[in-house]
């Protein structure tokens, strides 16, 4: 069984011999760019690069899959027109100003070249061909990008549109329609072009912000909607403490979850697995990753392990700054826990 | 003047912060100004108060950000209308200090950064907004500008975070004496040491209590 046999197979739920270790977020840590002598913003402009780039972990730190379209969550927002800060070295594409408001929502409409736009055709299309060269046989490689609820706030302002979550639901709806086009649209096409998986990262909808009522009645049915639409399995990863909606998080239809540390790793594959959905995560990217010794990392990664995650994880988009020793520790621990020898 | 109405009234002003309801604050606020109550009295133990229930409830994860927002425009409705007219003898010697507060560059949440501000104003500081994707001299440069004694650093990205080791050292370069708070969703107490800050908020749920105890304290100097 190679390292996309034992994936898949415990992706469809089937018992494996080792639980594989890998990101289901993004990594563009500084010193994997360095191994390869590559930085931003090429990393994030230039397809050699960008798939390069994916490839350093599976041998420098010994990540098990790899992840295509970027080192960013911002792919669909920058195809609809949303303004964006430039990359650096060690801060990635962010949102810097909000295409649409109150007054011009009637202008919010979805393109119809959308797949035309932003760095689908140049950059992330050859990305995910050369991973599937390279690499495809071996290891599953994912997509990623925004999630709907998360992209609809990128292009009204999330304060303005939590705002409209309360007064104005009609414009809610309006804004919803268009991102939930989109989202259906980016994930069918990185199906088509070859990834195994497609993750959703939906900060915007966590319990950090958004009430699990609200997430019921406005996110829920939004991303049923959505994953009943795709091509292949999706994951959706949310930042924060997700223990309140771990529940719903299954309910979306989504093959896997993926949550951080601060949610209950314990519960969450209680539940997840009564549904029949596969749990990513969750060793904290900023407090222990990026910020702890590689014994703080070997035992979280351990506990998660103990835990039962399916998939050994960092809990959230791994930080530029993060020592590579710390995260080697994550593959350590598995193969420990497992009883192999580390390579 | 002697005002009759004044329980009712800072009773009703609570009311309609905690339950968002901007009519009641409105109508309240303008009934205060027409029956001569103390203006500060009804900011501070009416629209102030009530935003501590507000973030009690936040804390006990009755209410989320949203209704925050919603709670902090009703609150607002009453600042604009009952501001203007506090008597500036209530504010002797209550000059909480100034406080500059901005989001880090590469970083354009702030919600958690507006709703700090806002408990800031409502306790009495005087607070210099720098917005979100704040390039990270411009603290420095704000702080020497309005000798302010707080700076609030807020980031919501592990990412953005790394900026506010820099802003950390060139602020204390140029005046060891100003205090720096951090705050948002990567920010811990390590990172806070870490990067030679003062204090720090764990999230935005604490950051509202600590903005909070200002505000309990302040009404605890005027009693």
């Amino acid at each position: 069984m190679n390292l996309k046999e034992r994936f898949l197979a415990k992706f469809n739920g089937e018992d494996v011999d080792i639980t594989p270790v890998g990101s289901t977020t993004t990594y563009a840590v500084m010193a994997f760019g360095d191994s390869i002598g590559k930085e931003r913003p090429e990393a994030d402009t230039d397809a050699r690069v960008m798939a390069d780039w994916a490839k350093v972990p599976t041998k420098l730190v010994g990540w098990e899959w790899v992840k295509a379209m970027g080192w960013d969550i911002i792919p669909l927002s920058e195809a609809m027109g949303v303004e964006l800060g430039a990359p650096t070295r060690d801060t990635q594409y962010f949102v810097k100003g909000h295409p649409y408001n109150a007054d011009n929502l009637d202008d919010l409409e979805f393109p119809s070249d959308f797949l035309q736009r932003g760095r689908f055709p140049d950059v992330y299309g050859p990305q995910i061909q050369m991973l599937k060269q390279e690499v495809g046989d071996e290891m599953v490689i994912f997509g990623e990008s925004e999630g709907a609820f998360t992209l609809a706030a990128n292009l009204v302002g999330t304060e303005l549109f939590m705002r409209w979550c309360f007064k104005d639901k009609g414009k809610v709806a309006r804004v919803l329609e268009v991102a939930k086009q989109a989202a259906i649209a980016a994930a069918n096409w990185a199906f088509d072009q070859g990834v195994d998986y497609y993750v959703f990262a939906e900060p915007t909808s966590g319990p950090a912000l958004l009430s699990p009522r609200m997430y019921k009645k406005i996110v829920l049915p939004l991303e049923q909607e959505i994953v009943a639409a795709l091509k292949g399995p999706a994951v959706l990863h949310i930042c924060a403490n997700t223990d309140p909606v771990i529940d719903m998080m299954c309910d979306t239809g989504v093959k896997g979850i993926s949550i951080e540390e601060k949610a209950d790793m314990k519960a969450a594959v209680e539940k997840a697995h009564a549904k029949d959905v596969r749990v990513f995560g969750n060793v904290a990217t900023a407090t222990t990753l990026f910020n702890g010794t590689p014994q703080e990392c070997y035992d979280e990664a351990r506990r998660a392990l103990e835990n039962g995650t399916d998939f050994l994880c960092p809990g959230c988009g791994v930080a530029p700054q993060s020592p590579v020793e710390n995260l080697k520790q994550l593959r350590k621990a598995r193969d420990d826990y497992f009883g192999l020898q580390s390579e | 003047m002697a005002c009759d109405k004044r329980d009712e009234l800072i009773q009703a002003l609570h009311e309609g912060v905690v339950e968002m309801d901007e009519d009641l604050v409105l109508e309240t606020a303008n009934k205060v100004l027409e029956e001569g109550c103390n203006v500060y009295d009804a900011i501070m133990n009416g629209l102030a108060a009530g935003m501590e229930e507000v973030g009690d409830l936040y804390d006990q994860q009755e209410y989320f950000v949203p209704e925050l927002l919603m709670c902090a425009d009703a609150l607002y409705v009453g600042l604009n209308v009952l501001k203007p007219h506090i008597d500036p003898a209530d504010l002797g010697g209550r000059a909480k200090g100034q406080v500059v507060i901005g989001t880090v560059q590469g970083d354009v949440h702030d919600i958690g950064k507006n709703i700090i501000k806002m408990m800031f104003e409502v306790a009495g500081f005087t607070v210099h907004d720098l917005g979100r994707d704040v390039p990270l001299e411009k603290f420095a440069e704000e702080q020497l500008r309005t000798d302010s004694e707080i700076v609030a650093l807020s980031a919501m990205m592990t990412t953005t975070m790394m900026g506010m080791e820099k802003v950390v050292e060139m602020i204390k370069a140029k005046n060891p004496n100003v205090k720096i708070m951090l705050g948002g969703a990567p920010v811990t107490d390590d990172v806070t040491k870490l990067f030679g800050a003062d204090g720090y908020a764990e999230t935005a749920g604490n950051a509202v209590q600590e903005a909070v105890k200002m505000v309990s304290q302040l009404r605890k100097l005027q009693d």
